[in-house]
């Protein structure tokens, strides 16, 4: 049965084959091979988060030091006209910081997360998990990538442009985003309008993507590979798929009336009587919504949130039962938590616009959705924690980042209960507090899950392990400097910080009085206490960044000359992608693939190894008995 | 390798891949949709204006809502013929349903082109009045022509240039173009009205990069452009090496203190600095010579008595013209919005109209109200012969809407025209004017008078496109969105049509599979249109 799992270097040869009969460009370029379309996207996806992090590091130049000069170590990759253009004496100002939060956002969410864990991830895992040859559509997927791509592009190119890149926040929220950019002759030339154009591009790719893997994941299942058999992982990747293919189109909605409200000068989102600086009185017929903005953004924006969380939390509930060498704990509740959960963020959009003014029963109705669906997700943390329980743990390096995981999106979590209350909102809404929340749930929390999935799935894609000492380096200080960066904004929040100075508060202190302990300036002496901490968190930031270079080290040095896998199987895991040859071909299986058993079959005391891989045929009739009846308990 | 239930279907689920797939882009495309209709009932709930009701022409929407039902039928029996193995049938149905999609269209396009062509401008005391601009025309009551040959619409701001002072970094090159032109035809020239000196290099002699008395160019500004933006990033540099040494040394004289305590004392000592600096050039200026009339759209420019804005910063010194906008056939004059402000601020309906722009400068509107409030107390009587009276014995029990009472919409203003001024009118015009709109041609003046509209007076005006209100905003956006969909849907369609035989022989199950999915989509398409035609048509 599992002559598969030996002998890797036939695969090798028939691998050749392939790539003799492949041109280049069909083979890496325009593949249509979902491994390699996920390593295309994984490979971008990583491009763009590098640049996301960069323009993070500028952002935090600026509110540590608002009067000192960028530092040449990050300026030197402006040209000089482009810093005359964008920089005041050399200093971030205003404007580009506004740029570059609105752009660091954007790329981080929809260029950067959502295609390493969705693409990435769900495109290479997702088929060979479910023992499928391809996903149902490999053309499209090729296609979804390619508009991925172009939008990422598109919404990029704007740096370079006349207006630069969008700067109204990558909520975008009119009628601000509406007339940004006005000054711009040619509107499809503004930054403001490509990113509108970037966004319906990524649209369009994660519906192609969407629609690709729920069709794949019901119908292209191997045999014996009921819903109850399917890993953790896939389920995520099929409720995530309809999170996008559902949340998504209202923003696109939202998207193209934008669009309409800035090249065809119409007022969806413009209401009456809009006056600005720039234009007076706005020349607009009026009668639109700013509001109505909000509802169809964060109709996808809270979904998202989940379509960013629920790749990383299934690549972690993969790693902990390989790692622990046991079933992953509450494997139905999990599942069932997981369909919960993707209803219930549909319905708990408007906790992001308790102060617009919507109402007393809006906002009760939507803080006490919003109060439920903790509970899902409390459940599946808790069984990701309970699943370590007993466990013989081997700290290997996915294991490491997964651990990790657990605690830290913990924090992320909690620190979101008290913004589910629309009196806390009052307080805290719109300050650090609200940053440190997400991006703890997202920075150390959903990244790290992912790097636990690229030091996990790594030996499957290249047949080599990435380094041990190399990803320490890089473990510990991530970890130290992710808390460095995210704890002290939960302070700050709570002083006030508003999460868009710029200067980081330097506005707000009253610096002729600042040496006295009780200046009568009360803002500006809570300023003066927490400014400091600015410093604290841009090192954090630095150093952050300085740590993720073993990284980069390790993912191409490993490529070359990491330790060479000493079968198809290398953590001993259960799950289907393990049963393809190393790396593995066009067409994935070199057996047809049947499934038996349930995917986290760990320690079984009839079992001589500690791991029952679901492909292999039950043995004995003892075995084949117990297979029956877990098959009858998982119905 | 091949993928599997593309042809036959997976025996647990039921289902071909293609199925699940275009089910799942449905549902999805039922959320795009829903997300506009839901934008729809906001925007109209919330409407701070009077909404504009049953202001399509219904006949053509009605026939497109039959096509569009009919074509879904045949699409169905299109399928059904491949599945008995009839290509000929096929044929004929799939080219009676791609037939429909084109007809549908065509009434689309008649729709959009008759409301891309009807102007409506809302005055500053809310009046809003509608019809079809003019074009210029001289004394002798021929058009003028631009120099292009072409008649020119009387919506432009007229401004008669003295001097032009352009934004060396942002100045936009067709509109320079535009203005070289008009000054070529008028036989005017464009020229720089100083020399232009700057340091181009460190510590070098002051230069002349253009002389006083050149002509404008795209040559002349792109170069002194370049000039600019290399003094700019030279300057910057420099000052931002000078602003690093300064802090430096602040640091280095006081290591106790933070950063944000010390950056009110640390500046860039600029005298020292500017020796070293380059010129920055921000604006040139021209002057036009004769003075050269230039026409300009709206929406491009800010207009002043003595000098105007560009969007692109030009400013233009010199006189505004008179630039009024010239309705050549009014065709409705509305006063609902008027009224609706009037009652907010307690002033009676009949007192605001009378006090109106309109009411007071244009003779044919007061005559045309007096007919029209003489017909509604008509109205109104038979309304209330007709239904009676409330139980107090006063009220009516029916009244005229809001709009009937106060708007003249040019099915009235025709209405009236036949009364008054015995205008004859064909049968045969009259079933035009159901899908094109008022027949000017048919009805002529006295129906559809002259009327001019200073500038000044005029608060927001646009063609009937998105930009003129929120109704015709989400009007453009969802029927737009669902015409992008039938000839997307068509296109496949007709693929199947005209591409589809080898595949037939070959495979007529997957083909027909295809067709299935494809007409699956099809439906679809339909039933927007069914949620679309009430709404925009007959709510």
């Amino acid at each position: 049965m599992s002559a598969h799992a030996a002998a890797p270097s036939g695969h090798d040869h028939s691998h050749d084959d392939h790539h003799h009969e492949i041109p280049f460009w069909k083979k890496y370029i325009f593949s249509t091979d979902h491994k390699m379309i996920g390593m295309q996207y994984g490979i971008t996806a990583m491009l763009f988060l590098a640049f996301g992090f960069y323009l993070m590091m500028v952002m935090r130049w600026s509110i540590a030091y608002p009067h000192q000069a960028l530092p040449e170590w990050m300026s030197w990759i402006f040209t000089d006209s482009w810093k005359a253009r964008w920089l005041q004496d050399g200093k971030v100002t205003g404007e580009t910081y506004n740029m570059f939060g609105a752009m660091h956002g954007t790329i981080m969410v929809f260029l950067g997360i959502v295609p390493l864990g969705f693409g990435a991830f769900g495109n290479y895992v997702t088929p060979l998990q479910i023992g499928a040859v391809d996903m149902a559509f490999p053309k499209l997927n090729m296609v979804s990538y390619w508009v991925y791509l172009a939008g990422g592009l598109i919404m990029c190119a704007s740096f370079f442009m006349e207006s630069g890149a969008a700067k109204s926040g990558w909520t975008n929220y009119s009628p601000l985003a509406g007339f940004a950019d006005g000054q711009i002759v040619n509107q499809w030339l503004a930054g403001q309008t490509q990113w509108l154009l970037g966004l319906i591009c990524l649209i369009t790719s994660s519906l192609l993507g969407s629609v690709n893997f729920i069709t794949t994941i019901i119908n292209l299942r191997a045999r014996g590979m009921t819903w109850m058999r399917l890993p953790f992982f896939v389920w995520a990747m099929l409720v995530t798929g309809f999170l996008l293919l559902l949340a998504f189109p209202p923003l696109e909605a939202a998207g193209i009336m934008q669009l309409m409200d800035r090249v065809g000068h119409s007022s969806f989102f413009m209401p009456s009587g809009l006056f600005t600086k720039s234009e007076g009185l706005a020349d607009l017929s009026g009668g639109g919504s700013p509001l109505l903005f909000q509802h169809l953004f964060w109709f996808l924006g809270h979904p998202e949130v989940y379509v960013l969380l629920l790749p990383a939390i299934a690549c972690v509930a993969e790693i902990i039962p390989v790692n622990t060498r046991k079933p992953l704990w509450g494997y139905k509740s999990m599942v069932y938590s997981l369909l919960i959960l993707g209803f219930l963020s549909f319905i708990v959009w408007a906790h992001h616009m308790y102060m617009t003014g919507m109402g007393a029963a809006v906002s009760t109705f939507f803080q006490t959705t919003t109060v439920l669906i903790s509970i899902p997700s409390v459940i599946i943390i808790t069984a990701l924690l309970i699943s370590l329980w007993g466990g013989s743990i081997r700290f290997t390096p996915p294991m490491l980042w997964a651990c990790a995981f657990i605690p830290m999106f913990g924090i992320g979590g909690l620190t979101g209960l008290p913004l589910a209350f629309n009196l806390v909102g009052l307080h805290l809404h719109d300050t650090y507090y609200v940053i440190g929340h997400f991006h703890y749930v997202v920075a150390p929390g959903i990244l790290f899950g992912l790097f636990a999935g690229v030091y996990h799935w790594y030996p499957k894609i290249t047949g080599r392990y990435m380094s041990g000492f190399l990803s320490h380096v890089h473990f510990w200080p991530s970890l130290v400097c992710m808390n460095i960066i995210f704890f002290p904004m939960l302070t700050q929040g709570m002083a006030g910080f508003h999460r868009r100075w710029y200067n980081g508060g330097d506005a707000y202190l009253d610096k002729a009085t600042a040496a006295t302990a009780d200046g009568a300036n009360v803002f500006a002496n809570t300023v003066a206490q927490n400014i400091d901490l600015n410093i604290v968190m841009s090192y954090g930031a630095w150093i952050l960044a300085v740590a993720q270079i073993p990284f980069i080290i390790n993912l191409f040095l490993a490529w070359k000359f990491g330790k060479k896998v000493s079968s198809d199987n290398p953590w001993d895991a259960t799950t289907l992608e393990w049963a393809t040859p190393t790396p593995p071909g066009h067409g994935n299986f070199t057996f047809d693939v049947a499934v038996y058993r349930g995917p986290y079959e760990y320690s079984r005391p009839d079992c001589d190894k500690d791991y029952y891989p679901q492909w292999e045929a039950p043995k004995n009739k003892t075995q084949a008995s117990a297979y029956e009846s877990t098959d009858k308990g998982h119905h | 390798m091949e993928i599997p239930y593309i042809v036959n279907a997976r025996k647990d689920t039921g289902l071909i891949n293609s199925k699940i797939a275009i089910w799942l882009f449905l549902a999805s495309e039922v959320m795009l949709f829903a997300g506009f209709f839901s934008a729809y009932v906001y925007l109209r709930m919330g409407a701070d204006y009077p909404w504009p009701e049953r202001t399509l022409p219904v006949l053509p929407g009605l026939i497109n809502t039959f096509i569009l039902i009919a074509s879904s039928v045949t699409v169905v029996f299109a399928w059904v013929a491949l599945k008995l193995g009839n290509w000929r049938q096929f044929q004929i149905y799939m080219g009676i349903t791609v037939a429909c999609a084109a007809i549908f269209m065509v009434f689309k396009g008649i729709e959009y082109n008759v409301k891309f062509h009807h102007q409506a401008a809302r005055l500053h005391d809310y009046t809003v009045v509608e019809g079809h601009l003019g074009y210029q025309k001289d004394d002798k009551e021929e058009y003028v022509l631009d120099r292009n040959g072409k008649k020119i619409e009387e919506n432009r701001i007229r401004v008669v240039a003295e001097k032009l002072t352009f934004s060396v970094k942002r100045f936009h090159a067709p509109w320079v173009n535009e203005m070289l032109s008009e000054a070529e035809h008028a036989k005017s020239s464009i020229r720089l009205i100083a020399d232009i000196k700057a340091i181009i290099s460190e510590g070098g002699e002051e230069e002349t990069i253009a002389k006083a008395g050149e002509v404008l160019s795209i040559e002349l500004l792109e170069k002194i452009k370049q000039v600019q933006l290399d003094a700019l990033a030279h300057n910057s540099a420099l000052r931002t090496d000078a602003l690093r040494m300064e802090w430096k040394e602040a640091k280095l004289a006081n290591p106790s203190k933070r950063g944000w305590q010390l950056s009110s004392d640390v500046n860039i000592d600029m005298a020292a600095l500017s020796p070293r600096l380059l010129t920055e050039i921000s604006t040139v200026e021209f002057t036009v010579d004769p003075p050269t009339r230039l026409l300009f759209k709206p929406r491009d420019i800010k207009e002043g008595a003595a000098s105007s804005t560009l969007r692109d910063a030009t400013v233009i010194t010199g006189a505004m013209e008179a630039s009024p906008m010239v309705f050549h056939n009014l065709d409705a004059i509305d006063f609902q919005w008027l009224v609706m402000k009037a009652k907010e601020k307690g002033i009676s309906p009949e007192s605001a109209i009378a006090n109106s722009w309109l009411m007071k400068n244009s003779k044919f509107v007061r005559e045309a109200w007096t007919w029209h409030i003489a017909r509604n107390e008509n109205r109104q009587a038979q309304l209330t012969k007709g239904y009676g009276l409330k139980e107090d014995g006063k009220t009516p029990k029916r009244t005229l809407t809001h709009k009937e009472l106060y708007r003249l919409g040019w099915k009235d203003l025709g209405e009236m025209g036949v009364e008054m001024q015995q205008v004859k009118i064909g049968g045969l015009d009259k079933i035009k004017e159901e899908f094109m709109g008022p027949n000017y041609k048919a009805r002529g003046d006295k129906t559809f008078p002259h009327l001019s509209v200073p500038r000044e007076e005029i608060r927001h005006a646009a063609k009937f496109t998105p930009a003129w209100n929120t109704y015709y905003a989400i009007y453009f956006t969802i029927t737009g969105l669902h015409g992008l969909h039938v000839v997307g849907g068509a296109l496949v369609l007709l693929y199947y049509l005209v591409l589809g035989r080898k595949m037939f022989l070959s495979n007529p199950e997957w083909f027909a599979n295809r067709v299935e999915v494809g007409g699956l989509f099809w439906h679809f398409v339909d039933l927007v249109w069914i949620f679309a035609f009430p709404i925009f048509y007959l709510m």
